[in-house]
């Protein structure tokens, strides 16, 4: 064994630890970067919606729209649907205990709620980082949900049927 | 897949994505091949020519790997993905360097070989880990007996006190041997502590955080809440004077405050027990001549008193020499002379990786314990559950702080201690602790994710 092959032998194997360790880092940035911490809901965002506070709010209740459960058109639950009876809040996001869980990296943890208000559901983002889109448009404030809109987070869309 | 209830939904969804499984099952292939080219190259290196030798020295350990794989994928197919991997590296890394230690010790036509014997005790600790895993599914058991746990800790702790199998190596009295097994329960009870610590700090927090006068604007625990913290500084020093080492104290004192810190936030807990234990230290190293030693050792290793004492620092300052040997890149395992080092095997396998791996292996090696740490400090910060938070933290912060007090040690940076270094050194007692604590941080990470329905 010449003394250069040894050489990048030894090399090696210190190089190769440190790749192992370095290629650790992409799971790791997940952690750093992946999940912000919810502080407060953007001024244009609020108030928080609670269910209950139709009054409030001044919604009317003139639509006869009564969903019964949420459709999930794409993503990896497309097909699933998750009934909406006797429910006054939905949460959806990535954290297991979200009641729509979104297992999408550009999902937040907590995305984004539905709140039945009145005899509406009204969906509010909870200042995620990628945003709720309702028909395509990005929600900067909460919006009463009608028949046939479809909401995305990430690649996941879903709707609410009746 | 229509009309599924949402209780039904969501375990449907979360099983859906087993990503950390197969991102470990990649891992480990990738780790074994790591061990398997330290071992090849370490073969290269002295005897000139590769043998089916180093078979022996890795299949065991990578079949038990895979082994505890595919347990973790039938029951706790949610936990974390990176412990295993990168304890099983540690692992086999310490294997391959004493492996390479017992050809040195070959050639000089020595008997005290232990490749062998560590090979198996790996693959012993990792089943047993994997039956840890299997038990303990649901990590609030281990609530239900904090005051056992910490019973049994403590008679833990004594056991090397005790007559007729209690036993002295290198002035500390950490081991106890029945025939030709010797066994270090020390590195039991710190799993044991953690679980009692953790189980009585969820039940007194309110008290402890809570209830005190303010004095000087600090608010001081009434003397009742007081009591434990001096009670285990107590202990902590009663396991100085009895088993004449001043680093097991040091860690179980180190992780009672830092659970006691967790759980109620307050500051005061920490700084009056640093205090306390600096001045416990100090005292004890005036009164015993034994922790004197190692005191003088570490202020003055070069000095010739302390060089050629017995018990002096003339193992410490072999192992800086190794070091300065292995420079940045290091003499390549195999081809430096970690033989030198009294008990490189065990006590300084971290100074011989260190000169055969350099700076830029022993700080991989570093960073593969800080990712270990790191992740159970997630674990811990994810965790919804009170009980399962302080465990995690106490068992990845008491792994942490022995590499600390090890490498510390090893190092010059603090006095030599007789702990070891977790996955590396050779000895059964210390694998399957460490080994034990992997499977803890598993089902708790495992559980993070579950909804707490009871």
């Amino acid at each position: 064994m010449s003394e250069l092959a040894l050489f990048l032998i030894r090399i090696g194997f210190v190089a190769v630890l440190w790749v192992f360790i370095l290629s650790l880092l992409s799971v790791i940035r997940a952690d750093l970067y992946g999940r912000r911490v919810i502080s407060r809901i953007a001024k244009q965002n609020a108030p928080m919606l609670t269910a209950g506070s139709a009054a409030s709010l001044g919604i009317d209740d003139g639509d006869s729209f009564d969903p019964t459960e949420i459709a999930v058109l794409t993503g990896r639950t497309a097909g699933t649907n998750i009934p909406l009876e006797n429910k006054k809040e939905v949460l959806i996001g990535r954290a297991p205990s979200s009641d729509m869980v979104i297992s999408d990296e550009f999902a937040s943890s907590m995305h984004a709620k539905l709140v039945h208000v009145g005899a509406d559901w009204v969906l509010q983002d909870l200042n995620s980082t990628n945003g709720t889109n309702l028909d395509g448009k990005k929600i900067t404030t909460p919006v009463t949900i009608r028949a046939g809109m479809t909401i995305r987070i990430g690649t996941t869309t879903f709707e609410l049927r009746s | 897949m229509s009309n599924v209830s949402l209780t039904q939904a969501i375990p449907m969804l979360l099983k859906a994505v087993p990503r950390s499984r197969n991102f470990e099952a990649v891992l480990l292939f990738w780790v074994a091949g790591i061990h398997a080219f330290a071992l090849a190259q370490i073969q290269l290196a002295v005897s000139q020519r590769m043998s089916w030798d180093m078979l022996y020295y890795w299949a065991p350990p990578t079949i038990s790997a895979w082994i505890f794989h595919y347990v973790l994928r039938k029951y706790v197919l949610n936990a974390d993905g990176l412990l295993l991997p990168l304890a099983f590296l540690l692992n086999g890394l310490g294997i391959a360097m004493i492996y390479r230690l017992d050809l040195a010790e070959i050639t000089r036509g020595g008997q005290d070989l232990f490749a062998e014997r560590q090979v198996w005790l790996s693959c012993f600790a990792m089943l047993i880990a994997a039956v840890v895993v299997r038990l303990v599914r649901n990590p609030l058991v281990l609530r239900r007996f904090p005051y056992l746990a910490g019973a049994a800790a403590v008679v833990l702790l004594l056991l090397p006190a005790a007559p007729v199998i209690g036993r002295t190596f290198n002035g500390a009295t950490l081991w106890i041997a029945i025939g030709d097994l010797s066994f270090q329960p020390g590195e039991i009870a710190k799993i044991l502590l953690a679980i009692f610590f953790a189980g009585y700090l969820v039940s007194r927090k309110g008290p402890l955080s809570e209830i005190g006068s303010r004095v000087l604007g600090m608010k001081i625990p009434s003397a009742k809440d007081l009591g434990p913290i001096l009670l285990f500084w107590v202990a902590s020093i009663a396991v100085l004077v009895i088993q004449r080492d001043l680093g097991t104290s040091i860690l179980y004192f180190g992780l009672f405050l830092v659970m006691i810190y967790t759980a109620t936030g307050r500051g005061f807990y920490v700084g009056i027990g640093l205090v306390m234990m600096v001045t416990g230290a100090l005292v004890a190293s005036r009164l015993f001549g034994y922790v004197g030693a190692r005191f003088d050792a570490w202020l003055a290793p070069f000095a010739t008193e302390n060089y050629t004492a017995q018990g002096g620092s003339y193992q410490l300052v072999q192992g800086l020499f190794g070091m300065a040997h292995g420079d940045v890149i290091g003499a390549g395992l195999g081809s430096g002379f970690p033989q030198l080092i009294p008990l490189a095997e065990s006590d300084f396998i971290f100074a011989a990786l260190g000169e055969e791996l350099g700076l830029a292996g022993i700080f991989a090696i570093l960073a593969i314990y800080l990712l270990i740490v790191y992740r159970g400090l997630r674990i811990a910060n994810t965790h919804q559950d009170d009980f399962s938070k302080l465990l995690a933290l106490g068992l990845s912060f008491v792994l942490g702080l022995q590499v600390f007090i090890v490498a510390g040690g090893v190092m010059g940076l603090l006095p030599l201690t007789g702990l070891t270094t977790p996955f590396l050194a050779a000895g059964g007692s210390a694998l399957l602790a460490n080994w034990s604590i992997i499977a803890l941080l598993l089902v708790l990470s495992d559980s993070s994710l579950k909804r707490v329905k009871e």
